[in-house]
């Protein structure tokens, strides 16, 4: 049976039981999309609804999302990013552990739309996934197979932590994932002049929109009111001003300083395309140099940007 | 208004005559990258699906400089609000397409009607031609026939162009186009058969459309009180991805910047999904949760821009919202659903 199928059923299986044994009110998974490459986010509270989750190459949006602030207990399906996201969300009281169930997927990776448009320009009317290593994307005349590794999202070719382990229940066999992101492109990029970096972030965001759907798909942007969205006083300006775009970005980047799990949801869900993680990379390593933290890898670890040590490295502070 | 036909051959001396004595815009680029910009007529492309964004931000910028002062008080009208006029320039714009045309006709209902002209929208259309290219292969995530709009549809456009075999077809709609084909040396065809045979053939490619017709007849309240709104929404982030790429979304938000040197009022796009969109002075927000948000987005859409607009939905099924929705929220699973509400009601 192809892994994805049995994927799919062990996910349907675990939420009817959930629900029938008063675990969870809701499991929040994925239902299949309606247009080819794309799943919805579902949240099934019976046990036909629960015929219709789905696992997919194209399960992008981190369900964690829908936790914070959330009554009664929830169950979700998470890949190993996740439920380190959900896990994060409790270290930071949005959710109760005790209340919360993960469904954990060993993930081997999710599909980068983009790449697969830029293999098979023709317009896609479906695609098979059949295969453990490969889809099949179909359209007017034309049957075309595409390598899963060339596909990648480049968050999911980095991935450290591809199985949820602390995860409740594992559906599926554990993955190993990447030995270890070495961060050569953001040292790289850290390694350049201030001027080379903010030309390189100007450039990077110049197609932003302020639709500010990174941040609404980011499990970590849980603010009731977000600082730009603000009226009193009004911090940032309205219109496509490029400051105001990059002030936008830079605060959010340093607002998931050490909590970002490398999701890619921001990605998946920017309707132009803007490497949003490059910000968030930017402060991940930062936070790992500094305090060699990982966000979501424990339930009792304390974010760093929570905390006060003694010993900190920095001077300011002590 | 007979049509016309410009042969291959003679194609860049037609594109020479539109961008003569004004810009040609024409879609350039691939995927994500395609819109419309300032082209040479000897490199206008026809083999493009559309493009990414609307056209609506070439009326009705993203961000759009109204008025603005200065607080030198040495110089006359300190502090005093001056307007910038409209920007409006001779343009014509080719490869439009005919789902964004009618999304551009229903906006232009709103920024000019019987009680309000915006000038800055006005100056801006009336100095524009807009040369629609009707689709002879709709995308998959077209269904510009479900909404009532055709792949060879006329609404909103001057000129319908058409590619015929490798000719490209032409049909005058107002007189503004007429004038610009007659200029351009296009000789003159009968091609009303081949453009019936052809829009068949693209209308067919978009399978049988479903019938929201349902929608039109349903009363409001019933649609507006129907429970399903609380499923529709639940899994909606509220970003603004479905109205900003909307080609018919056209809500605003003004603002006035100021500096030492002075101030601009802007006026930039806004949108729905947005808890700011509707949060009163007092606090009180009338669309508290994205249950009425996105209610609100749909409603708008498929059943008060109708009663608005002569029945005309506010939906020209272009598809943009479907495709690039993070969670895939299908403005026609929506449609089905208040179809259904509507048959309970009946």
């Amino acid at each position: 049976m192809p892994a994805l199928t049995d994927i799919t059923n062990k996910i349907r299986e675990s939420a009817k039981k959930l629900l029938a044994s008063g675990q969870a009110e809701v499991v929040i998974g994925y239902r299949q999309g309606t247009i080819p490459m794309t799943t919805s986010p579902f949240f099934a509270r019976t046990a036909d609804e629960c015929d219709l989750l789905v696992w997919s190459n194209f399960a992008r949006i981190n369900l964690a999302n829908y936790l914070p602030g959330r009554a009664g207990k929830v169950a979700m399906v998470a890949k190993g990013c996740d439920a380190r996201s959900a896990i994060g969300q409790v270290t930071e009281n949005q959710i109760l552990k005790d209340n919360l169930y993960i469904i954990g997927v060993p993930c081997t990776g999710m599909i980068d739309t983009n790449l697969v448009v830029a293999k098979e320009a023709r317009p896609i009317r479906e695609v098979v996934e059949t295969a453990d290593d490969s889809i099949t994307v179909k359209g007017q005349g034309f049957s075309t197979d595409i390598k899963k590794d060339e596909v990648l999202r480049r968050n999911c070719k980095t991935c450290v932590n591809r199985t949820p382990k602390l995860a409740n229940e594992l559906v599926g066999q554990e993955v190993n994932g990447a030995a270890a992101d070495d961060f050569a492109d953001i040292k790289a990029l850290l390694a350049k002049t201030p001027a080379e970096r903010m030309g390189y972030f100007k450039d990077l965001i110049k197609d932003c929109l302020r639709c500010y759907a990174c941040r609404n798909a980011c499990p970590l942007c849980y603010c009731p009111v977000c600082f730009v969205d603000e009226t009193r006083p009004q911090w940032l300006g309205k219109s496509t001003d490029p400051m105001d775009t990059m002030t936008f970005h830079l605060l959010r980047g340093l607002h998931c300083a050490g909590r970002c799990t490398s999701c890619g949801a921001c990605e998946t869900a920017c309707p132009v395309n803007i490497k949003v993680r490059e910000f968030n990379r930017v402060m991940e390593l930062t936070v790992q140099n500094n305090w060699n933290y990982e966000p979501g890898l424990s339930w009792d670890q304390k974010p760093p940007l929570t905390m006060f040590q003694t010993d900190d490295a920095a001077d300011f502070i002590k | 208004m007979s049509e016309y036909i410009v042969k291959e051959n003679a194609l860049v001396d037609f594109f020479k005559s539109l961008a003569s004595g004004r810009r040609l815009l024409t879609p350039q680029g691939l995927g994500d990258k395609c819109k419309l910009e300032e082209t040479p007529p000897d490199k206008v492309n026809l083999d493009f699906s559309n493009t990414h964004m609307s056209p609506k931000s070439l009326l009705f910028p993203q961000t759009e400089a109204l008025m603005a002062f200065h607080n030198d008080a040495s110089k006359p009208q300190a502090f005093v609000y001056q307007s910038l006029g409209d920007k409006g320039e001779p343009l014509a714009v080719f490869g439009i397409r005919p789902c964004d045309a009618k999304g551009l006709s229903i906006a232009n209902k709103v920024f000019q009607n019987d009680r309000f002209t915006d000038n800055y929208w006005k100056g801006k259309i009336d100095q524009a031609v807009l040369v629609g290219l009707a689709c002879d292969n709709p995308s998959p995530q077209c269904f510009c026939a479900a909404m009532g709009g055709s792949p060879f549809g006329e609404a909103g456009l001057d000129v319908l162009a058409f590619r015929q075999g490798k000719d490209l077809g032409l049909k005058p709609l107002t007189p503004k186009g007429e004038e610009l084909v007659k200029a351009s040396g296009a000789q003159t065809a009968n091609l009303a058969d081949a453009i019936k045979g052809l829009e068949a053939e693209a209308v067919k490619s978009q399978g049988v459309p479903p019938d929201y017709k349902g929608i039109d007849n349903a009363d409001l309240m019933a649609l507006f009180n129907d429970p399903h709104w609380l499923a529709t929404a639940e899994n909606c982030l509220n970003c603004g991805v479905c109205t900003f790429f909307c080609p018919t979304c056209h809500c605003f938000d003004i603002q006035d910047e100021t500096s030492e040197k002075g101030g601009v009022r802007m006026r930039n796009w806004d949108t729905c999904m947005s808890w700011l969109f509707t949060v009163h002075g007092t606090g009180h927000n009338p669309r508290p949760s994205k249950t009425e948000r996105v209610r609100q987005r749909f409603m708008h859409k498929l059943k008060y821009i109708p009663l608005k607009q002569d029945g005309v939905r506010g939906c020209t099924g272009c598809g943009r919202c479907v495709a690039m929705c993070p969670v895939n929220i299908d403005i026609r699973s929506v449609a089905l659903k208040m179809t259904q509400t509507a048959a309970s009601q009946a």
